[in-house]
């Protein structure tokens, strides 16, 4: 029985598995290294090759997206064999695939299918320019679109985390300078991301309908657990939403804050981050109400019987 | 404005020691003034907003964080005595605390 106050929520891609819940989470382990030859059957045959010693692939992004996928439907496959059953899932950013994985909506290839597909048409539609997307913490919307805008620049705002904290996109160079000048406007934190897309940008809308193009003829069926829309926070329930949500997800700006404020209102009062990273736990501590924000390593018993 | 005083500066080491303790889960009496924020605890930005958050909520303060931020670029934040220092000069400046560099 699913329990509508919990949700598993899964983290965009990253290269750092360093605490890989091997130790912690019993049979781990045994999950990750079956989807990892899965995934190397159907997929890739080089990711047989990744280990969390050798960190693999450290530079590869679609090959980090892969394993970063493969980590987190392990993880979340693991954690409803154990009895938990979340009632909502929802992935950040290119955690949307694990999450329609999650909720029952894609086959583990499928999955592995749709980010091949979209890491290709993405690639494919960008001009000759470097892209990258980076992190500000410490301004509000308006003190970045000002920015913007008075530099003319044509970066976007393309995700927000918390009340002060947000992800842009846009041409490299741009974006550099705009986190200089964030900094000095009074960000207390900027980063570059150091990708080579500009995820979820309009610079992205040609590589999503071509994206969209391919959609048909991959399996996708109704999510099993609702699986939330970080565009618009539509709960996804059938496989017309799934597809629709896939190519938004690209080149639409999503909204963390505004999906976890959904999530809440929904009355989910636990959430646990099934992926290698601990950024949304680290996150939710400044979004109200959501305290109870596990990272796989730190999963009390109460919410694991 | 608020004055500072004893009461207070204890409550903000009390605090801090006792966030970085549970964050960073190390030995409270391994914390001292010196305490490196990255090198010794791998301490993040995102520690130091939400110290911010609670000292804007436990004092009732009128800040910006960028106004923090525009601070902390002039003086930037390495050890534990001076991020308690910044938060008592915060909790006593508010949204003037640039005008204590004029």
């Amino acid at each position: 029985m699913q329990d509508h106050h919990l949700a598993f929520v899964f983290p965009a891609f990253t290269n750092d598995y360093a605490d890989h819940p091997g130790q912690t989470m019993p049979g781990f382990d045994q999950y990750f290294s079956e989807l990892l030859f899965k995934a190397a059957s159907h997929t890739d045959q080089e990711l047989a090759q990744f280990t969390f010693e050798n960190r693999a692939f450290h530079d590869d992004e679609l090959r980090t997206q892969y394993i970063t996928y493969i980590y987190s439907c392990a993880a979340s496959s693991l954690l409803r064999n154990n009895g938990l059953s979340p009632g909502f899932t929802a992935g950040y950013s290119m955690g949307i695939y694990a999450a329609l994985f999650d909720g029952g909506a894609v086959s583990f290839e499928t999955g592995l299918t749709l980010i091949r597909l979209a890491h290709g048409s993405l690639l494919k539609s960008l001009p000759g320019a470097e892209y990258t997307m980076g992190t500000l913490i410490g301004l509000d919307r308006k003190d970045i679109e000002t920015l913007i805008d008075k530099s003319a620049f044509s970066i976007e705002i393309t995700n927000q985390n918390a009340s002060h904290s947000f992800v842009i996109s846009g041409r490299r160079a741009e974006v550099h300078q705009l986190l200089k000048l964030a900094k000095e406007e009074g960000a207390l934190n900027t980063r570059d991301l150091s990708v080579s897309i500009p995820y979820h940008s309009s610079e992205l809308k040609a590589g999503a309908m071509d994206f969209a193009d391919n959609l048909g003829k991959l399996d996708i069926g109704s999510p099993q657990t609702p699986v939330i829309s970080l565009v618009d926070q539509a709960l996804l329930t059938n496989p017309r939403m799934v597809a629709a949500e896939l190519v938004r997800n690209l080149y639409y700006p999503l909204n963390w804050f505004n999906t976890m404020q959904a999530l809440l209102g929904h009355g989910v009062s636990h959430f646990i981050e099934c992926g290698p990273s601990k950024g949304l736990a680290k996150n939710a501590r400044f979004i109200e109400g959501a305290r109870n924000f596990y990272t796989l390593n730190a999963i009390p018993p109460a919410s694991s019987d | 404005m608020a004055p500072i005083t004893d009461k207070i500066r204890n409550e903000v080491k009390e605090i801090v020691y006792s966030f970085f303790a549970d964050e960073c889960e190390v030995d409270l009496a391994s914390i001292n003034s010196n305490t490196s924020i990255i090198n010794d605890l791998d301490g993040d930005s995102l520690m130091f907003l939400e110290l911010i958050e609670i000292f804007k909520k436990k004092y009732q303060l009128d800040i910006e964080l960028k106004v923090i931020g525009k601070y902390a670029v002039k003086h930037p934040v390495a050890t534990i005595g001076q991020l308690i220092d910044m938060q008592l000069l915060i909790i006593e400046h508010e949204n003037r605390l640039l005008e204590i560099d004029q």
